[in-house]
Formats: structure tokens, C-alpha cells, sequence
């Protein structure tokens, strides 16, 4: 039983639909990459399976369960969130963030007990973080802040956690930091992470690193392509998504074998046209079609959400 | 870090025993001067003691019931302000934010409009705060996509409605004895304390704080974001709703005895964080004490230093202002908040 499907999820904001029949699994002891333009539903696709947005049509399973018949410190306890960033409000301390993973395995009015404690407390070691525990959450740098939060989410102890583009404002070091955590959580624990994220190179480092890794391309409301990160990250689905031209890479260094994917222009001939810049944000039915017709005369399935 | 958790210890100790030695040095204070001997006497005879001397009625009938009152009320405000805090993730927000304050004022001017100055002020205050904090609620509930804001707005403009009713009733006043009795209320006074109303006031305050604190793990999670909190298992509208019941059933229950005491909402709370850190499992409870401890001292030293008593209103806004103005420039910040 995976610990996460998704099956014909739809979701709209009245008459603008976001999500249109995604359908999504996540095996256990494999990472998940939801890779797609801004505005594809990425975000709306986790919150739905975060069980934040209610009103969705289709399923979602965790672990078997539907999503709609758990109450929220059920899915609390299936599924984790580490988010994009952190908002500083009060200068809770490392030690008090990472207990908050503990809450919806506490009773509503009861507070975090000593083993709670030694949960969090094997949560931060396990992330390299332990000796911050004293801190102030408002003084640590951005990576280690992401590092704390995926400590928070490891103390909910699920099988998944869900990453929302989490490297996104790192510096190069601690952005490998945070994703050798993650390699590292998934080879040693079997965990599952569903994760969104801008960079290509990012699901092809950890392919590299011999992790099962899946590429889920979104395009549109829908998984436009699913496979190996090798597989889907290719030129030819670049050039349509994004309409830019890159070129991927193999190559032997230090006796692993490394891909990754370089940008080398906008694939028209070089210049950010306006005309043929793709809306991001905002799409017609039209738009879509279009998109099925290029499919098509690729001799591409037209179901758009498989591969 | 054994010296820290030693030097925890002591501070939460002190914290217990200091409300009631505050008490206890309270009974001595005022314009009839008892002796050790003559309060521990009557101290040892008991509330219910036959004798129905001068000390006795000093003691058990205006000194304790004040100084009790005190420690409520002190508590209450303090409390509630510190939850509210968590609850709009504002460190800026006090126990009057959601109008419970103007329309408790509101209400007890009405009272004297109506029946002059007699129990009636009591049950007005108290049905018109939860009457304001109810119209702010709903006035958040018109948009939907931002509550904190526009519960924030909701309060900002039910104050100021009531603010401006209190005005009006003020002008209706008549000038020789309403006007002087809501002026007086408006300023906060604890003189009218005993054990009637103590007892009275008790029931909204200890079911408010006592859900408070029930919660007070919860109230950690409501600022670190809307989504994160409910990923991590709460249901932030359903806890939100439940803290801003038991705040304004505290501070209602708090203010309708006392009147409008501004700030100790706003700074004890913020001292708290200074000593004990953000968490509401510690900063709730001595948030509590020391709300409690300052009120006691400030109504003590209102009713010493000058012949007339001072009303506790306008002594905790000018002792709290600069008193927190002193403790910004010697915290080591960034901590706090």
C-alpha cells in the first residue's frame, strides 16, 4: 500500500480551476518531485493533500485511508509539512519548535511531555542540530531554520513529509545540506517525500544519489508527465513547458555518474518574446488544447497526466 | 546550564510565593496603621471571629477583599493580553484589543445613565464587553481571507463606536452626580471591593483563565502560520474562536469590578517574555503572578500617596509606561520577539 495516492484531484477557485484531475502516487522509500512553471498548482496540489483545502473532488489516500474521513491530528500524524519558509513572530526557542511537532500526538488541552522531549530532541540530533536546541528560532540562519523545520516535521513521525520548495531562498551550501538530509532520511528511515521545486538539477542530484526518484512535470492543473527524473526532465518537455532550450549532461566524476542540465536560451532564437512567453499565471481552455495539439503531433499520448 | 535551570527555579518559586506576601504587606498599608502583632491577631481569629472591632473590619472587610480583588483582576488582564498576543501573533495587542474594555465602559455608563451607581453597572459592563467583543467577531467574519487583519479592524472599529458612545453619554450626563461616577469608573478603582462581587467576578475570570490555560500549549502554534499550525494538527479557527471567549469572559469579569486598567495587558505580558521566553506554558502562569503582584502594588500605592486616592487607571498607565520604556533599554532583545 503506498503511503500516499492521489486519484482525479480537482480543485477550482469558483470558475478558475487550479487542479484538473491530477493523479499522483508515492511509494515508500522514494521522493516525489513536482516540478512546473509558477501558477501550475504545485502548491495548491500539497495543500490539498496536506488536507488544508477541503473543498477538492477526487480521492487521497494515506496509507489506504481517505484524506476526508481524517480528522486533523489524524493527518497530522500521516503527513508532514516542511514549509517554504518560516514567519518570525515570537523567538520561540529550536527546543519549543520542534516539540510543536509533537502537538497532534498530544491531547487538546495537555502539553508536550518528557518523551515528547526525547522525540524532539533525537528529531534535531538527526538533522545535525541538536546543540541548537537553546536557541532563538529569529537568530539562526535560513538554512538552519529549514534544517529545524525538517526536524519539526520528523518529530510529527510520519511516513511522509511534504517539502514546499524548500531550498528555495538558500545559499549553494546549504542548499545540498538540506537535500543530503533528505537523501540520507529516505536511503537509512524508508521515508516518502513529496516535494516541489524550481530547480531540475535538484531532482537529478538526487537521482544521483541513487534514490528512487520521481519527476511529476505539472503543466496547467495537470501532471503533463511522470517518470524518472532522467527520463522527464528531457529537452523536449523543457522546451514545450518552459520554451527554453537546454541540453543534459552525462558525465563520470569522481567515479559516480552525474547528470544535469544546463540552460543555454529561450527557444525561439534567444529573446524573451512577448508574444510567445506563455501566461504562467492565468489560462484558457484554449491554451490547454493547444497544448494537447503539440502532444499530438508528437505522436505524444494526449492524455496529458501520463507518460 | 544546570546554573540556568536553578535560577529557574527560584524565579518560578518567588513567583508563587510573592502574590500572597504582597498580600499579606498590603493589609498593613493605608490610613489606619496596625502593627504586626494587631493583623497577625486578628489574622489567627479568623474571617468569621466574633469580634467586630475597628482592626477586624479593616482587616477582613476592606484591606483583604481590596487586595484579593487586586490579585484577580491583575491576573485576568495580564493573562488574557499575554493569550491574545499568541492569538493575533502580535506582541503589540492587549486584553482590550477585541473592544471588550469601551464596551464595558459603555455599559457601565449606560448603567448610570439608567439606575445610578449600584450593582446594575456590574451586570451592564459585563453584557456589553461580550456584547463589543461579539460585534468585533462578526465584523472580522465579513472578508474571509485574512482573519487576524480583519479581526484586528473589527476591534479597531467597535472601540472606536464605543469610544464615541461613551463620549455622548458623558455630554448626557447629568454634571453633579453621573458624570462624576462615570468619570470615576472610567478611571479604574478597586475602593468599592468585598466579597460579594469578588466572588461574583471569580466565576467569568477563573472559567476564562482556566480555559486558557487548558490551551496553552495551542496558543504556541497560532503564530508560527496559519498552514503550518494546521499541518502540525490544530484547528486554528476553532482555537482561535475558544481563546478570544475565555480572554473577554476574563477581562469582562475583570473590568465590570474594576473599571477600565489599560496596559497590564500589554506589559506584563511583555515582561514575562523577558524573563521566561515565548512559551505559554511559562509565560502564561508568570504572566499571571505578575499581573497580579502589579496591580496589588500600584492600587497600594494609590491609595497612600496622597490624601485622596489616585485611581489605579491612570497609576498603571504612568508607573507601566516608564517602567517598560526602563526594562526595553536593559533587555538584551532580539530574544523577546
Amino acid at each position: 500500500m503506498n503511503p500516499l495516492e492521489v486519484r482525479n484531484l480537482h480543485f477550482d477557485y469558483g470558475k478558475n480551476p487550479i487542479l484538473r484531475g491530477v493523479n499522483l502516487e508515492l511509494g515508500a522509500g522514494e521522493i516525489v518531485c513536482v516540478f512546473g512553471p509558477n501558477g501550475c498548482g504545485k502548491t495548491t496540489l500539497i495543500e490539498c493533500v496536506l488536507g488544508l483545502k477541503k473543498s477538492h473532488t477526487g480521492e487521497i489516500l494515506l496509507s489506504g485511508q481517505r484524506l476526508s474521513e481524517l480528522k486533523i491530528d489524524e493527518i497530522a500524524r500521516k503527513i508532514a509539512l516542511v514549509p517554504q519558509n518560516h514567519q518570525h513572530t515570537f523567538g520561540y526557542t529550536v527546543l519549543e519548535m520542534v516539540l510543536m511537532g509533537r502537538t497532534a500526538s498530544t491531547g487538546i488541552f495537555r502539553s508536550p511531555g518528557n518523551e515528547d522531549i526525547a522525540i524532539a530532541e533525537a528529531a534535531l540530533n538527526q538533522v545535525g542540530m541538536l546543540s541548537f536546541k537553546e536557541r532563538s528560532i529569529n537568530q539562526l540562519s535560513g538554512g538552519e531554520t529549514q534544517l529545524v523545520m525538517l526536524a519539526r516535521a520528523l518529530a510529527q513521525k510520519t511516513s511522509v513529509i511534504v517539502f514546499d520548495e524548500p531550498t528555495s531562498h538558500l545559499d549553494f551550501r546549504h542548499e545540498l545540506n538540506v537535500i543530503k538530509y533528505m537523501c540520507r532520511l529516505v536511503r537509512e528511515q524508508g521515508m516518502s517525500f513529496l516535494m516541489t521545486t524550481h530547480f531540475p538539477n535538484q531532482a537529478l542530484y538526487i537521482e544521483n544519489q541513487g534514490i528512487p526518484t520521481r519527476v511529476a512535470l505539472m503543466e496547467h492543473g495537470v501532471i503533463y508527465a511522470q517518470g524518472s527524473a532522467s527520463q522527464t526532465l528531457s529537452e523536449e518537455n523543457m522546451r514545450r513547458i518552459f520554451k527554453i532550450k537546454t541540453k543534459v549532461y552525462h558525465n563520470m566524476l569522481e567515479g559516480q555518474k552525474h547528470t544535469y542540465m544546463m540552460p543555454l536560451g529561450f527557444s525561439n532564437g534567444g529573446q524573451w518574446n512577448e508574444a510567445e512567453n506563455i501566461n504562467f499565471t492565468t489560462h484558457t481552455d484554449a491554451d490547454t488544447d493547444k497544448l494537447h495539439e503539440f502532444a499530438d503531433s508528437d505522436g505524444e499520448p494526449d492524455t496529458p497526466d501520463r507518460l | 546550564m544546570f546554573k540556568a535551570k536553578h535560577h529557574n527555579r527560584i524565579l518560578y518559586i518567588s513567583l508563587i510565593i510573592m502574590p500572597f506576601l504582597i498580600v499579606f504587606i498590603s493589609l498593613f498599608i493605608g490610613r489606619y496603621h496596625l502593627g504586626l502583632k494587631e493583623v497577625l491577631e486578628i489574622l489567627s481569629a479568623g474571617i468569621g471571629s466574633a469580634s467586630q472591632s475597628i482592626v477586624h473590619t479593616v482587616v477582613w472587610e476592606v484591606r483583604m477583599p481590596r487586595a484579593l480583588m487586586a490579585l484577580a483582576v491583575g491576573g485576568a488582564l495580564a493573562v488574557s493580553g499575554g493569550a491574545l498576543q499568541g492569538v493575533f501573533r502580535n506582541p503589540l495587542v492587549d486584553s482590550g484589543m477585541l473592544g471588550v474594555s469601551a464596551g464595558a465602559g459603555f455599559g457601565a455608563c449606560l448603567a448610570i445613565l439608567l439606575f445610578g451607581n449600584g450593582p446594575m453597572t456590574y451586570i451592564f459592563a459585563f453584557i456589553f464587553g461580550i456584547l463589543a467583543v461579539s460585534l468585533s467577531v462578526m465584523v472580522g467574519k465579513i472578508y474571509k481571507s485574512a482573519p487576524t487583519v480583519t479581526l484586528v479592524l473589527g476591534g479597531v472599529i467597535i472601540k472606536s463606536i464605543f469610544s464615541a458612545l461613551i463620549s455622548f453619554s458623558k455630554y448626557a450626563a447629568d454634571p453633579n452626580e453621573q458624570l462624576p461616577a462615570i468619570t470615576f469608573w472610567l478611571m479604574g478603582s478597586l475602593a468599592r471591593a468585598n466579597y460579594g462581587d469578588l466572588l461574583i467576578a471569580l466565576i467569568p475570570i477563573c472559567i476564562g483563565v482556566g480555559g486558557i490555560f487548558l490551551l496553552r500549549w495551542r496558543i504556541n502554534l497560532l503564530p508560527i502560520g496559519e498552514k503550518d499550525a494546521q499541518a502540525l494538527g490544530v484547528n486554528t479557527s476553532l482555537c482561535r474562536i475558544v481563546l478570544i471567549i475565555c480572554t473577554t469572559l476574563a477581562t469582562a469579569g475583570a473590568v465590570c469590578m474594576s473599571g477600565t486598567i489599560d496596559w497590564i495587558g500589554l506589559i506584563i505580558p511583555h515582561i514575562s517574555r523577558m524573563l521566561v521566553g515565548n512559551d505559554n506554558r511559562k509565560l502564561l502562569p508568570v504572566s499571571c503572578s505578575l499581573g497580579a503582584c502589579f496591580l496589588l502594588l500600584v492600587d497600594n500605592l494609590g491609595r497612600t500617596i496622597s490624601s485622596a486616592e489616585i485611581p489605579i487607571g491612570v497609576l498603571t498607565a504612568l508607573i507601566g509606561g516608564p517602567f517598560y520604556i526602563y526594562l526595553l533599554g536593559h533587555s538584551k532583545g532580539g530574544n523577546s520577539w
